[in-house]
């Protein structure tokens, strides 16, 4: 059953700066852009890397070692070299802090 | 419309797919002698010789890709010449295929050792996905092994040889690593990672010979060195596939001459990928011939928004990347030598970037940092004069310098 798990405070997501964390064995990235907080799962699909280690703009996230973009609202692969996207996770703030459900 | 493409790797496949994406009715044949799907390279020299998953599975597209988008693939069928003038293209079978438009994707083959002793059968190169499948079946008796040359492919061949268990030697006749494409210091950080993994690196060491060895191994001749090896893998750079364009008497420079769009000589004749010698915006028009898997994915679509007749020139800031013992290096533009290098580095991670005399980046060179490629890439894009004391100081975002 999916739950919700606390993941940072709402001070600490600064706007457009990915936050990597992990939740037992999945690792996610927490990003704060404009409308919202959102979490896309953190591995990119095409080779092992850490997306919330590369460059965040416009909504999208690029892999830092390859430069596959992927859509931070839907995980969606927006170009080569990835082609799948990555899972996409519910987020909620409540008191101050950030939960996501996994 | 009817398109023929030779040649069915990466390049080939982007340009049938680009096509596809901007003419829906067009007749395209994508033809490559190899059997296999067309794939992507850059995993042959780590994942697959490493038997790990690349991730997205080797092939780019599965092969009901190419029926859904009625691509013609025909993999096996080998192009033996193309005739400019009826724009026809005879196979290897003896079939002649007529086109209004011929794109040749044939892209480069692995350059081979001339020293005496180099038709060892132990002595091989790595280009192919067949290439790469039968060294790693190599590997995994845990040869010897010698790598001819410390550039981009000998020091990936060299890493994942060693992760599997090998003695790893790198001959190199320069006095280090990667010269072509990092400054000195990024070739010494390299040069050390490999020697904290066990690689023997001789540097400034060009091979002479190589001979039988006393147990039936190989040795090879370097200057003062002496390498004794079960396995030699010549990494020593690549050399275009030109044979076909030049009996059809096209223009061959190192590489098939094209405009910015990759359109020769000839009308309705194209060159795609890593094949074709095109003047390059980045270095004021000069031809240039690229070889990376950045040219290969994006040139072939400004080949095939020629053919469609868009004026589109191909004109990225040049990138590639390697990755080698977990560390990843990626290069933009030119950094050059002789230019001024300022580094920013935040522990592991490194931001160098190359600026001219105006004060403008000309290229950037990363380890483990790649969320500054873009800003990096954009400032090389940029020309713009920026100051160096900034730049330094790894405090001051490079959004905030663009």
């Amino acid at each position: 059953m999916p739950a919700w798990h606390r993941v940072a405070t709402e001070a600490e997501l600064k706007l457009e700066t990915p936050l990597g964390v992990r939740i037992g064995d999945v690792q996610i990235a927490v990003v704060r852009l404009p409308d919202g907080i959102y979490a896309i799962n953190d591995v990119c699909t095409h080779e092992y890397a850490l997306l919330s280690e590369g460059f965040c703009e416009d909504g999208k996230l690029e892999c830092p070692l390859h430069q596959a973009c992927f859509d931070i609202r839907t995980g969606r692969a927006l170009n080569e070299p990835a082609e799948l996207p990555v899972a996409s996770y519910r987020t909620k703030v409540e008191g101050g802090a950030v939960f996501v459900e996994v | 419309m009817r398109v023929v493409i030779v040649g069915a790797g990466q390049a080939g496949r982007r340009c049938a797919e680009a096509l596809r994406g901007l003419d829906a009715a067009a007749e395209i044949l994508l033809l490559g002698d190899e059997m296999h799907l067309p794939y992507d390279r850059p995993p042959l020299s780590k994942a697959v010789l490493l038997g790990t998953d690349p991730g997205h599975g080797l092939f780019a597209r599965d092969g009901a890709y190419y029926a859904e988008q009625q691509i013609a693939l025909r993999t096996g069928t080998r192009v033996v010449a193309i005739d400019p003038a009826t724009r026809t293209v005879e196979t290897a079978g003896g079939e002649r295929i007529a086109a209004d438009h011929v794109v040749i994707a044939t892209g480069a083959r692995a350059r081979t050792l001339t020293v005496p002793g180099s038709g060892d059968p132990r002595v091989v190169t790595l280009r192919t996905l067949d290439d790469a499948r039968a060294l790693r079946a190599r590997l995994a008796d845990r040869p010897r092994l010698a790598v001819i040359g410390g550039g981009l492919i000998g020091l990936e061949v060299a890493a994942s040889a060693r992760q599997l268990g090998c003695a790893v030697t790198v001959l190199e006749a320069a006095e280090r690593v990667m010269a072509r494409c990092v400054p000195p210091s990024i070739s010494n950080r390299f040069a050390a990672l490999h020697r904290g993994h066990g690689v023997i690196l001789h540097l400034g060491h060009a091979l002479r010979a190589i001979e039988p060895g006393a147990d039936g191994a190989l040795s090879l001749h370097a200057g003062d060195v002496q390498v004794t090896a079960d396995l030699v893998v010549v990494g020593i750079g690549g050399v275009p596939a030109t044979a076909l364009a030049a009996a059809a008497a096209l223009s061959v420079q190192d590489g098939i001459v094209t405009d910015a769009q990759g359109r020769t000589s000839p009308p309705h004749i194209y060159a795609a990928g890593e094949v074709a010698r095109l003047p390059h915006p980045f270095w004021g028009g000069r031809p240039t011939r690229l070889e990376a898997w950045q040219v290969a994915q994006n040139q072939p679509v400004a080949v095939a928004q020629a053919i469609c007749g868009e004026d589109a020139p191909y004109d990225e800031v040049p990138w590639h990347w390697t990755d080698q013992f977990g560390w990843n290096l990626q290069v933009l533009g030119d950094p050059d030598p002789q230019l001024r290098l300022v580094e920013r580095s935040e522990g592991e991670r490194l931001t160098a970037i190359a600026l001219d005399l105006a004060g403008r980046a000309r290229g950037a060179v990363l380890i483990n940092n790649g969320r500054d490629a873009t800003p990096c890439r954009r400032l090389i894009a940029g020309g713009k004069a920026l100051d160096a004391s900034m730049l330094a100081d790894a405090s001051v975002p490079l959004r905030a310098l663009l």
